[in-house]
């Protein structure tokens, strides 16, 4: 199916400070109705792919389309179908809710005024005329919310919607995201560091790792066929083979042992370890989302840390 | 009938729908027939993405368990899928055996793996144990 996809990344690079990349060879893309959570620890290039969608920064090697079009040639009409909060929105300080409305509305002309009214009861916010520096972080968050989904987008970019906020207001933002998704089938692009939301938002991870894509699998993918097995230290002599295969992510050391990440089954990974090395009975295991992260991205432990 | 769901958990959140519409049915508490919440209504209701809810009943309407009937609703299959009756003991046997000896290494004893059969089956059906075990 020779759909062009709503959001295309091909092998971007970018870098702030010369021979330091941020970002080296980054390619996926995202189709319409789909889900696509972007992990990757602070630091990980996440906001600079985002920004590079957005058109507000140039790729410095790649292309990226955003509905066929580049962001930068065309950002008008790239962002009258796009929605976006950002990580550190910055909505002007003077203006007042109804202001930011009036001018979202002047602004997009697929603007949804019983959309608008609609969240903006939902956020409690109907008939608050508050200038936008006497609201909370929370409720500033909300108002952002509004701004990027009344025009009814097709895609819908929310860098690290979460940050910050506290757990109902996270809910929230939550809920209005799977409304969207029920209600407009609007695409999502998402970052976050809540792996409990990404569980909830579903659909595919991206996980960016030092700049380069590690991962790009479904959620459920990532639940069911990828898996931690711990190497205990005797076999140590193994370990730079197990690098090697292909099933092999990640080996790391953790005190005295190995951790390996790898693409597959437990019982399919324990056998090949036993089939190839010998090794009998190595604990293979699947894991939550926020281990899967940590094993894959986090560093390494040696007893001497401690 | 309530589907409680826990991110964080072991298994993924449609598995964990799949998981409780099993037990409900199971127990009685979703009967051959009655409709299933839609895929937006379940989405909405527990805060997760349609397509998670969709994969989940789908794949239970591979197994036999629920029908989906175009532009009515997904509803619990009338007749559950039949396994022969020979797989089903062996299956059966099989589950027993290795809950005995889970429960005999953690050095529980017979009496005690009745009394969490009796408390799982209470759990499963929302029906008291006691009346259960007198009727039988």
């Amino acid at each position: 199916m020779p759909t062009t996809p709503l959001l295309e990344f091909r092998d971007i690079a970018r870098s702030f400070r010369r021979g330091e990349p941020v970002l080296s060879g980054v390619s996926f893309s995202l189709g319409r109705e789909e889900v696509v959570a972007l992990l990757g620890r602070n630091g990980s290039g996440k906001t600079t792919l985002i920004q590079i969608a957005m058109g507000m920064l140039f790729p410095h090697a790649g292309t990226v389309r955003v509905f066929g079009m580049s962001p930068t040639d065309e950002p008008v009409a790239v962002k009258r179908r796009i929605g976006y909060v950002a990580e550190q929105q910055i909505l002007p300080s003077r203006a007042t809710i109804p202001d930011l409305m009036a001018f979202h509305r002047y602004l997009f002309p697929t603007w949804d005024v019983a959309l608008e009214r609609s969240l903006l009861s939902r956020f409690g916010l109907s008939g608050n005329s508050s200038r936008m520096s006497h609201l909370s972080k929370g409720q500033a968050r909300q108002v952002a919310l509004i701004c990027a989904v009344a025009h009814r987008p097709e895609l819908l970019i929310l860098d690290e919607p979460a940050g910050g906020l506290d757990p109902a207001a996270r809910r929230e933002f939550l809920e209005t995201s799977v409304q969207l998704l029920n209600r407009e089938g609007t695409a999502i692009l998402f970052s976050s560091h809540h792996m409990s939301d990404v569980e909830r938002l579903g659909g595919r991870v991206v996980l960016l790792d030092e700049g380069r894509v590690r991962i790009d699998d479904d959620l459920d993918a990532l639940r069911e066929s990828y898996c931690i097995a711990v190497i205990p230290r005797y076999a140590a002599h193994a370990i730079t083979t197990i690098e090697q295969l292909p099933e092999c992510l990640k080996v790391h050391q953790q005190y005295t042992d190995w951790h390996a990440v790898f693409r597959g089954t437990p019982q399919s990974i324990q056998a090949l370890l036993h089939d190839t090395f010998g090794l009998n009975n190595v604990q293979c295991a699947t894991v939550p989302l926020e281990e899967l992260f940590i094993e894959l991205v986090g560093g390494e432990r040696t007893a001497e840390a401690l | 009938m309530h589907i409680l769901i826990n991110p964080g958990d072991d298994l993924p959140i449609y598995r964990q729908i799949m998981r409780q519409v099993m037990d409900a049915i199971a127990g009685g508490r979703l009967t051959a027939g009655e409709r299933l919440a839609s895929h937006r209504e379940l989405s909405e209701q527990l805060v997760i993405a349609p397509l998670t809810v969709k994969k989940a009943y789908d794949e239970l309407e591979t197994l036999g368990y629920i029908e989906s009937q175009r532009g009515r609703g997904t509803f619990v299959s009338a007749h559950l899928p039949k396994v022969s009756r020979a797989v089903r003991d062996s299956q059966l046997l099989d589950s027993a055996r290795a809950l005995l000896s889970q429960a005999y290494l953690a050095g529980l004893r017979y009496a005690d793996v009745l009394k969490a059969l009796a408390e799982a089956n209470h759990d499963l059906t929302d029906e008291p144990a006691r009346t259960r075990r007198k009727e039988s």
